[in-house]
């Protein structure tokens, strides 16, 4: 369920659009920044529902981004390794092996501690400085092994 | 007239006195008399077991975890230039084929089969094979279409074995009638 | 016009064609996946690049359109090998399990890989699997996404044609998958219109899988038995049992969409409940006989001249046994008795035949979506003709046009409304009646308009609960349009009272110059050949005029309970079912001193006969259907009837032969000549065999429209509304009734397809009325009317009107016809939690 506080801030975004469905993915980031970063079937069907669309477009909507996380909790850090042609040619896959290896955990898994989540992403528009990562809402960029390590031991 | 002289031919006459086209003759019989015979004692006393290539009485396959290899998708039937194959698919996904498809029915008509083997080739999973077995006559006519669950039973000669040879055999009486039981153990290299 | 170069030659073709179709007039083939005429181009698939001479890169021939002067190359090198590279990468991941797949050997994949393919893939990499196991989306769909091409042909039909908008594609790329809501299961029509615009085998009929592959089928063409849209489909048997319908691309009106009923509703002819031999009652009981002994109690019990008897045909029977079971009547038994529907009333049918103008010739549903204004009344179109439904929906969206619909229950086409008006059940009179108020009416003679001038709008408005505003904007819209097609469904037929304002309305617009179109929608796949055959006690075939007058069905039935009716034949309808007051239909038929009932099933009707024939189901004959927009159509015949079944065509032929030898015609071919003959309007009807694609007119085969008839002899009656039965404090629900989009009639009862979808009995209730009552949907409830009480289950509609309750006509463990009195109006019902 919604709390009251989304239903407002969904209601402001409604107002942005010239129709109701057009909100969905204002809808879905406010639910998903409301639920630890990842959004459920019950939120999809109340989305739907609010605005009168059918479930399973917003489904269509949640899935088609990667900034969406639909049934798939995050841990606290969500890492998101671009993977695309120029991160790939600097050395993207390197870089995705080293995470797996530190955090010992697979692409698309948290560790169990649920800290952190590891996934690869398609082109994050920064290619200039390639290979990158995103945790969170930050961009890491002309990553290192080093640097990795750096970073992860910052957050932990 | 310039025909054949006329006159006596002393060779020919010596021939025929002491019968040399008689002994020719006799000494062809005499030497099959001494001979190796070539007759096959079939079947109370040899058995020809065929070469791996031979394209007798089909079979249907297991893999190695005992599930049927056939996933039922007609292409055997569809192949058959006498329609003598029949499927039938149905689902089961309880893990009896290697797919959740298998064979409801699966049967050959052996009359009208002419064992060209197309239907081995035409299998995407090397599911039905023509084997070796070759004695298949009966007196009616509904046992010789031969069912799904006769065909999954594996033939006596299996694969391995190799071909091209004659091996002793006798007759046994099985609830179903004679059989010809051969002796895989004793036999003897033979070409034709 | 544009004139264009294809590989060379040369062609003209209106402005705006797609280069995709240019060069398929011109004769170039041009491989497709996600094309299809009817759904908006999206060019996803790549299969039908070409070269345009000049640009660099290739171009989606399905989503171009020729501009003058181009030259286009489809069969270039650079065509071909980029041919050959789209397939081998739909290969990359694709599951190659055609063994397997229900769609191999009919796979347009397979197909194409064969004829354009690489024959070889260079992809070693492990394919992408988006599950292990085919997963169930419905009782009828069975899917497996690992063969997706990604076409979304499905989730467009769902979307546009449909209306339904279950279908989705979630996440993207080659992670693109066509499925439900988190794949869960659907809650949709299930027409399975997805499973047959799939090129590959991804979705998949469940009642269909693993059973045979294409090439074992045997198919015939045939006409969908359920409702009277007429939608052309083939059915296929194997080994004698039919385990598939489907609807071909570019066949019929109906296209490749077909509704539920009509693609799965068709096994109840594998029942194994189908009568096979005749059945006497013999103390007491029916039992098994022979044909012999069963016709000569016929001609024993049924008297020639001197009694009274009646019959009743189903509308489910072909024009040619339709004509003879009348003849029959007319001729050998000289009983004007005869009538074709058990739920109407005589004269309510004979006022909609000339109100609705269907004398007046075949109007075709293409005809009425060319018009300004469409105005649907009187029908829940989207359960009882699903697939006019999608029509409307399909071309509404794509021309500018008013779409009015009127009706008490909300339904999916709302959402294609122009202008939607919620009115209370039963009240189209007063819903016409306003509009016609608001029309300009001064050029109509005086005596015409006189009951209408009277009605004052106020009362209209209430009686109709519609708002003055609304029913001044349709009238608007009717006012500024110069072509009008109504579309005035069964609801006319069970609240007869409204047929005049039907009427009155057509004639009022005519009468301003506008060209008005009037389709009926029926629910009953030969009703309408039915009605032009005369099957009906007031008028004889093609709409002409009778001598004697006869009983109608409730005529016959009030006769029987007087014990007047020596006898009574029942070609292929329930009455007892059927009948709107089931007490007394049942009453009445145990009343009949001597009942044939001739029937594919033994129906509650059949129960109560003293001779029971066994008839044959439409895969097991040949005839004529016409339906609802007047088009004559030819139904194959694929089966043999069951054991010692007769076609009903025999059967009605040799019960005349057993009074005069000289009945006939003997065959159904003569028959045809005599139905040219005797109705007009059939004389130059074309029955050409169309199961080919119509590219001609596409899908509007005008040459089978039936024609206009010479002398009709029909007259607009005003029928009298009948009393409520009142008590509407104790009973706050309206009961109305109808089709459900899973069942009509009780043929889909004996399906097990349609039984899977929908067994129990529902009751219908807007969600308002629900949340006052406190239930919700899904709740079992204790329906209770006056007479009679059910269990059922709730289902709640947004949208519908308030109190009002809807249950279908069709289920035999509750049925509605119980809830009715005869020559009473809707009954009332109250709803309570169990």
């Amino acid at each position: 369920m919604l709390t009251e506080n989304e239903k407002k801030e969904l209601q402001a975004a409604l107002k942005k659009y010239p129709n109701r469905r057009s909100a969905v993915m204002d809808a879905l980031r406010i639910v998903q920044n409301g639920r630890g970063g990842h959004i459920v079937k019950e939120d999809m069907l109340e989305i739907a529902s609010i605005l009168e669309m059918q479930p399973a477009e917003v489904n269509a909507a949640a899935t088609f981004y990667t900034m969406y996380n639909v049934n798939k909790p995050v841990g606290k850090h969500h890492i998101q390794v671009c993977r695309n042609i120029s991160c790939s040619l600097m050395g993207a896959e390197h870089i995705i092996k080293h995470l797996e290896r530190t955090l010992d955990i697979k692409t698309g898994q948290t560790t169990p501690d649920k800290k952190f989540t590891l996934s690869t992403v398609e082109c994050l528009g920064s290619c200039a400085t390639a290979p990158m990562m995103q945790i969170n809402d930050d961009y890491y960029e002309n990553l290192t092994d080093q640097k990795v390590d750096e970073i992860l031991k910052n957050l932990k | 007239m310039n025909g054949r002289t006329k006159g006596f031919n002393l060779l020919e006459l010596i021939k025929k006195v002491v019968f040399t086209d008689f002994v020719k003759g006799l000494s062809i019989t005499l030497g099959y008399n001494v001979s190796r015979s070539i007759t096959q004692r079939y079947p109370d006393e040899e058995k020809w077991i065929p070469y791996r290539r031979w394209r007798g009485l089909h079979y249907l396959n297991r893999d190695a975890e005992g599930r049927e290899l056939c996933v039922a998708c007609e292409l055997c039937s569809k192949a058959c230039p006498t329609q003598c194959i029949t499927v039938v698919p149905m689902e089961d996904d309880s893990g009896r084929g290697i797919a959740d498809r298998v064979a409801k029915v699966w049967k050959v008509d052996l009359v009208r089969c002419l064992y060209c083997g197309y239907c081995e080739d035409a299998c995407p999973t090397r599911a039905v094979r023509l084997g070796r077995e070759y004695e298949t006559a009966c007196t009616d006519l509904a046992s010789t279409v031969r069912r799904r669950e006769e065909l999954l039973v594996p033939q006596a000669l299996a694969e391995n074995i190799e071909g091209g040879v004659l091996v002793k055999s006798r007759l046994v009486r099985t609830p179903e009638g004679i059989k010809v039981e051969p002796d895989l153990r004793r036999h003897k290299k033979r070409s034709l | 016009m544009v004139t264009v170069k294809i590989n060379g030659k040369e062609i003209t073709v209106e402005d705006g064609t797609l280069i995709l179709n240019a060069a398929r007039d011109a004769g170039f083939e041009v491989p497709t996946f996600c094309y299809q005429a009817d759904l908006i181009g999206i060019g996803s698939c790549r299969m039908c690049l070409v070269e345009i001479e000049g640009q660099k890169k290739l171009q989606p021939s399905c989503v171009t359109p020729v501009l003058h002067g181009m030259s286009i190359n489809t069969e270039s090198p650079t065509v071909v090998s980029a041919r050959a590279g789209v397939l081998e990468f739909l290969l990359a991941n694709h599951a190659l399990d055609c063994p397997v797949c229900d769609k191999g050997g009919e796979c347009e994949l397979q197909d194409m890989v064969y004829r354009y393919g690489p024959h070889k893939g260079r992809h070693a990499e492990p394919k992408f699997k988006f599950h292990e196991k085919d997963y169930v989306l419905s009782p009828v769909i069975i899917k497996n996404s690992n063969r997706c091409v990604q076409c979304v042909k499905c989730v467009r039909v769902c979307r546009e044609v449909v209306g339904a908008n279950v279908l989705t594609s979630l996440n993207r790329g080659d992670h693109q998958e066509e499925t439900s809501f988190l794949r869960s299961f659907l809650d949709c029509d299930q027409d399975g219109n997805c499973i047959e615009v799939c090129p590959v085998g991804c979705f998949m009929r469940l009642p269909y899988r693993y059973k045979t592959r294409p090439w074992d089928l045997k198919g015939a063409d045939t006409v969908c038995p359920y409702c009277a849209t007429g939608c052309r489909m083939v059915i296929e048997h194997r080994d004698g049992v039919v385990i598939r319908a489907r609807a071909q691309l570019g066949v019929g009106l109906n296209s490749e969409t077909l509704c539920a009923r009509g693609r799965f509703g068709f096994d109840f002819i594998n029942n194994p409940n189908r009568l096979t031999t005749p059945l006497v009652r013999k103390r007491g009981a029916l039992e098994p006989a022979s044909w012999e002994e069963a016709m000569g109690l016929i001609k024993k019990n049924f008297s020639v001249g001197g009694g009274k008897v009646g019959g009743i045909a189903s509308p489910r029977l072909v024009n040619e046994e339709l004509y003879l079971f009348q003849k029959l009547f007319r001729t050998v038994f000289n009983s004007p008795n005869i009538d074709s529907s058990s739920r109407w009333d005589p004269l309510a049918v004979e006022s909609f035949v000339s109100a609705a103008s269907m004398h007046e010739g075949g109007v075709s549903i293409f005809d009425c979506m060319a018009s300004d204004t469409l105005l649907i009344i009187g029908s829940h179109l989207s359960d009882e003709n699903p697939v006019t439904d999608y029509i409307v929906r399909r071309i509404s969206a794509n021309r500018r046009m008013n779409v009015i619909i009127a009706s008490p229950r909300a339904m999916k086409l709302d959402s294609s409304a122009t202008q939607l008006l919620r009115h209370l059940p039963g009240a189209e009179d007063s819903v016409l009646e306003a509009i016609i108020l608001n029309l300009n009416y001064d050029k109509l003679p005086d005596e015409t308009l006189k009951p209408v001038k009277d009605a004052r709008l106020e009362a209209l408005l209430s009686t109709a609960g519609a708002l003055d505003k609304e029913i001044k904007a349709i009238a608007r819209k009717l006012g500024a349009s110069s072509t009008v097609a109504v579309i005035a469904g069964t609801d006319f037929l069970r609240a007869p009272q409204s047929i005049p304002a039907l009427g009155l309305l057509k004639d009022l617009l005519r009468s301003r110059g506008k060209k008005v179109t009037v389709l009926p929608a029926l629910d009953r796949c030969n009703q309408r050949g039915a009605w032009e055959m005369g099957v009906h006690p007031g008028f004889g075939p093609g709409y002409s005029r009778v001598d004697k007058k006869g009983l109608g069905c409730d005529g016959i039935l009030a006769a029987a309970e007087q014990g007047e009716l020596d006898a009574l034949y029942i070609a292929g309808s329930d009455v007892a079912s059927m009948y709107p007051d089931g007490e007394f239909a049942a009453k009445a038929l145990s009343a009949v001193k001597f009942l044939v009932v001739q029937d594919i099933f033994l129906t509650e009707t059949a129960k109560l006969a003293h001779v029971v024939l066994p008839g044959a189901s439409f895969a097991e004959k040949e005839g004529i259907f016409t339906n609802q927009e007047g088009r004559a159509q030819i139904i194959r015949k694929l089966l043999p009837p069951p054991g010692k079944a007769k076609r009903d065509f025999d059967i009605i032929r040799a019960v005349g032969e057993s009074f005069d030898p000289s009945f006939g015609p003997k065959n159904p071919v003569l028959v045809l000549d005599e139905i040219r003959k005797e109705a007009p309007m059939y004389g130059d009807v074309s029955l050409v065999f169309n199961n080919k694609k119509n590219i001609e007119d596409k899908l509007d085969n005008r040459a089978a429209l039936v024609k206009g008839a010479q002398s009709a002899a029909l007259k607009v009656s005003r029928i009298e509304p009948r009393a409520d039965l009142g008590g509407a404090e104790q009973f706050p629900f309206r009961l109305v009734t109808g089709n459900h989009l899973f069942h009509s009639g009780m043929l889909s009862r004996m399906s097990s397809s349609m039984t899977g979808l929908l067994n129990a009995a529902v009751i219908e209730i807007s969600e308002g009325d629900a949340d006052a009552l406190g239930l919700r949907n899904g709740d079992k409830v204790s329906v209770r009317g006056a007479a009679c009480e059910a269990q059922m289950t709730l289902r709640t509609r947004k949208g519908s009107g308030k109190g009002m309750a809807f249950v279908a006509e069709n289920f035999e463990d509750a049925p509605v016809a119980r809830f009715f009195r005869r020559g009473k109006g809707a009954p009332r019902v109250a709803i309570t939690k169990i």
